[in-house]
């Protein structure tokens, strides 16, 4: 894929301070939500971000669309840092970088019609649509996400989850964005309905040459959807390829882990699964205890305190986020990992 | 309709000793404003001791309620239980006394919530609300029923038991407040645990660690389970049997295996097709046209046709019963055969 | 697979209906078929007419719900008579015939005379106007400013929210009675302005609060960060997201503070401290009433039975109000 880069991050980081005393705060520390990330989105592609909650991935996708202000690093559209960007400027980009949440029942306003809403991108951008044509786009909007454009005047407690879910979608559609940022967008959903919007989203992507940014704790949805993926852990990418790459030839232990834990939809699996032994080319990986506070991370590498290879340069050298020099040239595991004991594991069957 | 009157026999229902808990045509509907919500229409199933059946649903299918039934925790009005029986041990609760149902009730089967948060009491210490089980229901002093709960918070594998046993429930992590959770289920060693999604709200890595421990646990104290998902992971990795529930009917029942091979219901077969899989980088999911019905106006006769890529005129009026599909196994589907062959269902409807 | 998986024709479908079941699974019951559901029908069964918007939507409502259009008919009655009293009565509150005192009904003086020989009906009547003034100002400039600075303190947060905690705090730490007894007894002017002046600088913290509080819940709903995503302005963020969803209960509490704010006049009036004779208003007319209630009852009944009437039709208001604000019971 050599498509031009139209997002570019780096170094992006949040902090949000911890502080003490009502009167006069004083900061006593800071939670680490995103500590240094950096990634590509290519025109037309869709990149995968996966990780467990509180692995900063979403306060990534708040950042992006511009909720959050970063402490520090740079989010580039087509060349331009729109964390600099305030007023009218930040106003123009916001409309080629939309959002789609996760929850379809907070998301959307409950005492708003659903024309209002889907609407409600033109009243704020009003050049991108002349007033009399708005109706009309609102209701095209409607049919083209599946939903009869007779709707117009419904509340959203009308509708079903996956109805809702359209119904943002048709929001995010609105201004005719490049970037969709798709927070969790199916998690809340029915498996059944899950698959419809995720059908949805892979047709408006090749419909309107869509690139997406899909986070979401599914590993599953993530590999169907994705093509290429970023693993978070801890406020950090730790390893970032190809779907293909971190599904097929993992290298980072916790993705590893985090794939190995994920339960297949097959009852043969299970045999090879459960007493096996640890290092068995099936056995499930089960880390110990609990994530670190993002307010206290460990020093060097994040995830060496549930990692079965830690050693004691994990815990002074915070590991780079690059292709393991071991692998240089390998096809499969030759790609950006931040472990200084990377190695390929095969941990989902392949077909 | 046939069937609906007369009790469906539950798989395996022949057998000889009382199953540890059989569920027989139960009913549940919901009184609104909005009118009768059918919650549900007829569900029959059985398990025994040391085994788990997972009963597997969409929202709304019905699956929470039947539970929420068997623990006898339904919130009355506006739900209430219009028939069945539900035999525990061979005594039917819906006829027990309130008296007998809340002691059989937390010392012989528990529940364990998908929200662990909101299950255990905020202001109260987990050691206080474990040692309370066994001051309520066996009488012991506090001073015992404390070394229970650390006992008990071991058992659960919570590091560092001891020194965390006057912790509050929002001083853990969700995956420990689900153990702990677990704990306050296995207290009094009940012979039958109803899990209703137990690990929904977990991250992966944890919620693989809480159902290896559900699972050692049920092995180790030879319970049963009734696992409440709709996750068919989860399912596919602990379940013994599976029940899969649509709009408050059992569709299929059958063991874990056979269902993931060949399954005989079209619902069935669309939920196996629809979710993605991580072994595999698919082309466009098959997703089940259309919505789940409204509980309060589910379709007449089979309640999925209007979904269902084999229906035909008959499914619209004639209710299917249960059929025998193989020993252990039933489809409530007319056409359960062709959808077992997975042949094309022939287009002239 | 065939594009027929492809779900649009079978979605459409589907039409929400509420079903407000208390069960873990009711999130989606809902999808009846279309004109199933009757409650929802209302609201949803007609297709493709004009664009509409929440007030259309609720006054549509409003229109037809008896006790809104009873209370309405109360208020409005109430309105007419203070500002003409001459419409119902062609007596005058003021004229005192000592023989009359404390006399039963009379021919031409329906609700019998006061302790001064004054008509009750005509100073019941009358007093309608003070009630109503204060009760409607007070509560209106109490809500203006108890919601602006309560919302604003709520949308913003930081320092001007602790301030704004804080200086209410104040408020709520004066004594009601003492109060206004010290802040009235040094004005002089006989109308009833200091009056509802003094219930606004007291009432406000109250309805700021809960205004606080329903801005801080509605402010954290996705919606409002899914405006905020597509650029929206703070001003339109509060007006078209936060304000209508949270404006129920600053509704409610505001038409209960209404009831106790006629009542508080009453109170000061009783006390000294609010209306003064020569003014004519329920309030004093109770306090004075209350103590002949045993020789002569009805001189407490009829303005303490207009007091109620008014104060129940203010809150039913309320309630229809809100009830018809919110979509879901639609």
């Amino acid at each position: 894929m050599t498509a031009e880069a139209i997002l570019e991050v780096r170094d992006l980081v949040k902090h949000y301070p911890l502080t003490q005393g009502i009167v006069l705060k004083r900061q006593v520390g800071a939670v680490k939500a995103v500590d240094g990330v950096s990634f590509d989105l290519r025109k037309g592609e869709t990149l995968g971000i996966v990780g467990e909650s509180g692995c900063g991935k979403s306060t990534v996708a708040k950042m992006l669309v511009g909720l959050e202000r970063p402490t520090a690093g740079a989010i580039r559209y087509r060349g331009e840092d729109i964390t600099k960007l305030s007023g009218r400027a930040l106003k123009a980009v916001r409309r080629n970088i939309q959002m789609v949440f996760q929850d379809p029942y907070t998301s959307l306003n409950p005492r708003m019609t659903v024309g209002d809403i889907i609407g409600e991108p033109y009243d704020i951008h009003p050049e991108v649509a002349p007033k009399g044509s708005r109706r009309q786009k609102v209701q095209e909007l409607l049919d083209v996400v599946g939903l009869n454009p007779e709707y117009v005047n419904r509340y959203p407690h009308q509708f079903s989850g996956g109805q809702r879910q359209r119904i943002g979608i048709a929001r995010g559609l609105a201004l005719r964005p490049e970037i969709i940022v798709a927070d969790e967008p199916v998690s809340a959903l029915d498996v059944s309905v899950q698959a419809q919007v995720v059908n949805l989203l892979e047709r408006l992507q090749s419909e309107f040459d869509l690139s997406y940014v899909f986070i979401a704790h599914d590993l599953s949805v993530v590999r169907h959807i994705s093509d290429r993926v970023a693993v978070m852990y801890l406020g950090r990418i730790v390893e970032t390829g190809t779907e293909d790459e971190i599904y097929g030839h993992p290298t980072h232990p916790y993705t590893q882990a985090l794939l190995s834990a994920v339960p297949v939809p097959d009852p043969e699996a299970r045999e090879h699964r459960v007493g096996a032994p640890p290092g068995g080319s099936r056995g499930r990986i089960l880390l110990a205890g609990d994530v670190p506070s993002p307010a206290d991370p460990p020093s060097g590498c994040r995830f060496r305190t549930r990692c079965w290879k830690a050693r004691e340069v994990c815990a002074e050298v915070v590991p780079p986020l690059a292709v393991p020099e071991w692998f240089a040239g390998a096809a499969g595991p030759a790609h950006p990992s931040a472990c200084h004991f990377a190695e390929e594991r095969h941990v989902v069957p392949s077909e | 309709m046939a069937t609906a009157t007369t009790p469906d026999p539950a798989p395996d229902a022949g057998a000889a000793s009382p199953a540890l808990l059989d569920v027989r045509d139960l009913y549940v509907e919901f009184r609104t404003r909005d009118g009768v919500a059918r919650a549900v229409n007829g569900v029959s199933y059985r398990v025994d001791a040391g085994e788990t059946l997972a009963v597997l649903g969409e929202s709304g299918s019905g699956k929470s309620v039947t539970a929420q039934a068997l623990m006898g925790i339904l919130d009355s009005p506006p739900g209430f239980v219009t028939g069945g029986e539900i035999r525990f041990r061979g005594q039917d609760l819906l006829q027990a006394a309130p008296e007998e149902r809340r002691r059989i009730r937390g010392a012989r089967m528990a529940m364990i919530f998908q929200d662990a948060l909101s299950a255990l009491n905020p202001v109260l210490s987990v050691g206080t609300q474990l040692g309370e089980m066994y001051e309520v229901h066996q009488g012991m002093k506090r001073k015992d029923a404390r070394a229970k709960a650390v006992e008990l918070m071991e058992r659960v594998r919570i590091p560092a038991a001891r020194s965390r046993v006057g912790d509050y429930p929002h001083q853990f992590s969700g995956g420990m407040r689900q153990r702990i959770m677990i704990a306050m289920a296995l207290a009094l060693e009940p012979d039958l645990i109803i899990a209703d999604e137990p690990t929904t709200a977990l991250d992966v890595t944890v919620q693989a660690q809480v159902m290896d421990l559900l699972a050692d646990l049920q092995r180790e104290y030879d319970m049963g389970l009734i696992l409440i998902t709709h996750d068919l992971g989860v399912v596919a990795d602990v379940a013994d049997r599976i029940a899969v529930m649509y709009a408050g009917r059992i569709v299929e029942h059958a063991p874990v295996h056979d269902l993931y091979r060949a399954p005989a219901h079209p619902y069935t077969r669309g939920l196996l097709d629809s979710i993605p899989r991580l072994d595999q980088k698919g082309q466009e999911l098959y997703a089940i046209k259309g919505l789940p019905p409204s509980l309060t106006a589910i379709p007449p006769g089979c309640p999925f046709h209007p979904r269902c890529p084999r229906a035909r005129d008959r499914c619209a009026v004639d209710r299917p019963p249960q059929y025998d599909v193989a020993p252990g196994r039933t489809s409530a589907c007319h056409f359960w055969e062709e959808t077992l062959r997975d042949e094309e269902p022939p287009h002239d409807r | 697979m065939p594009d027929a998986y492809v779900p649009k024709e079978a979605v459409t479908h589907g039409d929400g209906g509420t079903t407000a079941l208390a069960m873990a699974e009711a999130e989606s019951l809902e999808s009846g078929r279309n004109g199933r559901n009757g409650r929802s029908g209302r609201g949803a069964a007609r297709p493709n007419g004009r664009p509409r918007s929440l007030w259309g939507d609720a006054w549509r409502d409003l229109r037809r719900n008896p006790v809104f259009l009873i209370s309405a008919l109360i208020i409005l009655f109430l309105i007419v008579i203070a500002i003409w009293p001459s419409l119902i009565t062609d007596g005058n509150p003021y004229r005192a015939d000592l023989a009359k005192a404390q006399e039963g009904s009379a021919p031409g003086h329906p609700f019998g005379f006061d302790t001064q020989g004054r008509d009750v009906y005509a100073r019941t009547v009358y007093g309608a106007r003070a009630s109503i003034t204060v009760g409607v100002c007070a509560t209106a400039g109490a809500a203006l400013l108890g919601s602006l600075l309560g919302g604003l303190a709520g949308f913003f947060g930081g320092w001007w929210d602790a301030l704004l905690s804080r200086l209410a705090d104040i408020f709520f730490g004066i004594p009601v009675l003492l109060g206004g007894l010290v802040f009235l007894s040094v004005v002089t002017s006989k109308t009833v302005w200091p009056v509802v002046g003094f219930i606004v600088l007291l009432g406000w913290p109250q309805i700021a609060r809960i205004a606080r509080g329903s801005v801080v819940t509605a402010k954290q709903n996705d919606y409002v960060q899914a405006a905020r995503a597509l650029g929206a302005s703070n001003g339109r963020m509060l007006l078209r997201h936060i304000a209508p969803n949270a404006v129920a209960p600053v509704i409610v509490v505001a038409t209960i503070a209404l009831g106790t704010y006629i009542s508080l006049e009453a109170t000061l009036s009783y006390l000294g401290a609010g209306l003064k004779p020569p003014n004519v208003s329920w309030g004093i007319d109770i306090s004075t009433a209350s103590t002949y209630i045993r020789n002569a009852p009805h001189m407490l009944l009829y303005p303490a039975g207009a007091l109620s009437i008014t104060v129940l039709a203010f809150i039913m208001l309320g309630d229809a109000v809100r009830d018809a604000l919110d979509p879901k019971l639609r």
